[in-house]
């Protein structure tokens, strides 16, 4: 008997990654005004990574996570510098920012594609499958039962979890702390949170809004490279994981309300739970054939959101729930 | 020839689309990242509607022909001899192919039955895409436009999901048979008339988009996209406004898509992919420059014919690329849609700035009189 159910250790795997997608994406959207379409396609750099990492070379696949952080973090602040920047100082609307977001997007696609071939091609005795991801066993188990027998338990078998299980929240938890702590606890960090209130203003007093962003998309694309480099070991990825699990990170942060970074925390831990749960009480309820039709979940919960509460769980005023605010998202 | 008349059909599928696309985006402003989704919607359509309603008409119409329709093979023991249009309507999804094939049959002797079949799957298709945009685009609608992006981007993913997983609408993963409903122009001759048919609608939707450009609605959709507030100080419902845009909108693309599935003779929802439906046409779009027809018509055509070409001559394009020709495709589409943002973001054919009426225009709708050149409002 396995020690925690494996649909709570899914919860906690796929929250812990979607939390980190989504804040990232929330931290770009705070600073540039521009959704990100191409966040997934960041994710998508970091599960090739670690497939590059654990299959090619044979590594520790948990060396790929500051490998991705440097890579999907390089990728988008290119992006930013080389696109989003000189777009933006060309007056370019919100509308073509995003635009050349979705661009970027499948530069890397046809990219990691690419890279995909010429893996199999290459190297197809020494990864395997390129297009279909899923390195589930070459992840680590921690074993517990020493522990278990330390504390007079006796001898309990299979008391092992995956190692994912801790790394993937203890990442999340400590990445979200970091951040917490550079924005509040450091003179860069006001500067940053000033850059996003007021540009112009920031400006004046000297603070570097330029240097602000382009660290904001650095530590947005490298969050969402260490994310997608969890992936592989947890679920079955490829080329598109990417695109498709875009829709869960834009409904985390819709619901989180895109306008902080702890609305970003809950909305992934929400939309997370909702996507594994909500599936698993469905196909109970109804049948298996429910299972395909998991994305309608985050769907449905940004549709919810933008029609009841479009400042998201963050930007309801709880105590006044009778009078849920509209206003905000709406000029 | 072949090469000439798939280029056509494909231009003028596009041509539909990207007409919509423009009125959407480059006169209303709505960034419309879901355009997949009527297009799938009308496509799926084709696979679901026509074939039933024909069975359907041939029940209540009593008609000549034995049905006799043999599905499945003997060996295999799944022989089935379907002997009623009961059965015919039954096992619609399993016996696709024969079912279908004999649909063709009856269509091939009878045109009148096929023009009937044609209208009203072109009516339901306006109608189902009229309906998908509303629904779609209701949750954002209030929003502010990169939001209403996220949520029909979202949206756009969903149809394709129920169609990959939902046999009886397009058969899932196996795809479905479109009734061939230009039968009766008779082999090759079908695609040459399927892709005149295409081309009068396409015309049709081109008109239609230059009459709305010109109409003081068109000027009320740019004044909406310049700026929102003013026009909303002016009395104008701004969510109203872009709903209609994306109802309208969704309603041609949906025709687009049948018309295409109604072209190829099969429906399969893997085809019906966000890049090609959505991405794709804002190539074209922006490529040609937004908010001018005749850009949007200079755009499709150069990359519809430009990635006809590298299909075309794919074989001998792999020797000098040194990976997989497809990803070809989708690297140009990203590196075309950067230069043209940060070169020339008006496209190839920019925005003409509106015409204001003419003098005399101007005065007879006032009321005043031409040569004297001063309105009622002196009189009075």
């Amino acid at each position: 008997m396995p020690l925690v159910d494996p649909l709570v250790r899914d919860v906690v795997v796929y929250s812990s990654i979607l939390v980190m997608l989504s804040t990232g994406l929330t931290l770009t959207y705070m600073t540039t005004k521009v959704p990100n379409f191409s966040h997934g396609g960041f994710a998508t750099i970091g599960i090739y990574v670690t497939l590059t990492i654990g299959m090619l070379f044979r590594l520790n696949p948990y060396l790929s996570a500051p490998l991705s952080f440097l890579i999907s973090g390089l990728v988008a602040l290119s992006m930013y510098l080389g696109i989003l920047h000189p777009l933006s100082r060309r007056g370019a609307s919100y509308l073509q920012l995003m635009i050349a977001t979705i661009a970027f997007e499948f530069l890397i696609f046809s990219i990691i594609n690419i890279y995909a071939d010429y893996l199999t091609e290459n190297f197809g005795r020494l990864v395997e499958q390129a297009r279909a991801v899923f390195l589930r066993k070459i992840d680590y188990r921690i074993d517990f039962s020493p522990l278990a027998s330390a504390l007079g338990l006796g001898e309990v078998r299979g008391l092992d979890e995956p190692a994912m299980f801790f790394i993937a929240p203890i990442t999340m938890i400590s990445s979200i702390v970091a951040l917490h702590t550079l924005l509040t606890r450091t003179k860069f960090g006001t500067g940053m949170r000033a850059a996003i209130e007021n540009p112009p203003l920031a400006e004046v007093v000297g603070i570097n809004v330029r240097l602000a962003y382009a660290i904001s998309w650095f530590i947005s694309g490298g969050l969402a490279g260490v994310a997608g480099s969890y992936m592989p070991l947890w679920f079955l990825t490829g080329p598109e994981t990417g695109s498709q699990i875009l829709v869960s990170i834009f409904a985390a942060s819709i619901v989180g309300g895109f306008q902080n970074l702890y609305g970003a925390l809950l909305g992934g831990l929400v939309i997370g739970a909702a996507e594994i749960l909500g599936t698993a009480e469905l196909a109970t309820a109804l049948g298996p054939w429910i299972i395909p039709y998991r994305p309608v979940i985050p769907l449905v919960a940004m549709s919810i959101t933008l029609l009841f509460a479009p400042q998201g769980i963050t930007g309801i005023s709880w105590p006044s729930l009778s009078r849920v605010k509209t206003s905000g998202a709406t000029d | 020839m072949n090469f000439v008349l798939a280029v056509t059909a494909q231009l003028a599928v596009y041509l539909i689309i990207t007409i919509s696309l423009n009125i959407e985006y480059g006169y209303a402003g709505i960034p419309h990242f879901g355009k997949v989704l009527a297009v799938a919607g009308g496509a799926f359509l084709a696979g679901f509607l026509p074939g039933r309603v024909g069975i359907l008409l041939l029940k209540l119409f009593p008609h000549g022909d034995i049905v006799n329709i043999v599905c499945g093979q003997e060996e295999a023991g799944s022989l089935k001899i379907l002997t009623s249009l009961d059965e015919a309507l039954g096992q619609y999804i399993p016996c696709n192919n024969a079912v279908i094939d004999w649909l063709g049959g009856v269509i091939a002797s009878n045109i009148g039955f096929a023009l009937l079949l044609i209208i009203i799957t072109l009516v339901s298709s306006g109608l189902l895409g009229g309906f998908l945009g509303f629904i779609t685009s209701y949750p954002g609608i209030r929003l502010r436009g990169d939001y209403l992006a996220m949520v029909l981007l979202a949206m756009g993913e969903m149809l394709r999901i129920i169609g990959l997983n939902y046999e009886p609408l397009v058969g899932g993963t196996l795809g479905i048979s479109v009734p061939n409903l230009y039968a009766w122009a008779g082999g090759e001759l079908r695609f040459v008339v399927a892709t005149v048919f295409i081309i009068l609608i396409a015309a049709g939707v081109y008109f239609y988009a230059e009459l709305l450009v010109r109409s003081p609605l068109g000027r009320l959709l740019r004044a909406m996209r310049d700026n929102e507030v003013t026009a909303e100080s002016l009395g104008k419902d701004v969510a109203g406004l872009r709903m209609r845009t994306l109802v309208v909108g969704s309603a041609i693309a949906s025709l687009g898509g049948t018309l295409y599935a109604l072209y190829t003779g099969g429906v399969i929802a893997t085809t019906y992919s966000r890049v090609s439906w959505t991405f794709w046409p804002w190539v074209m779009v922006i490529l040609g420059g937004t908010a001018n027809n005749v850009g949007t018509l200079a755009g499709t055509s150069a990359f519809v014919v430009f990635r006809q070409l590298i299909i075309f001559y794919k074989d001998r394009l792999a020797g000098f690329v040194p990976f997989n020709i497809v990803w070809l495709d989708t690297l140009i589409l990203g590196a075309v849609l950067l230069v043209i943002l940060l070169q020339r973001p008006e496209g190839i054919i920019p925005e003409k700035p509106t015409f204001t009426l003419r003098r005399e225009k101007l005065l007879s709708i006032i009321g005043g009189d031409v040569k004297k050149g001063v309105g009622k409002e002196e009189d009075s």
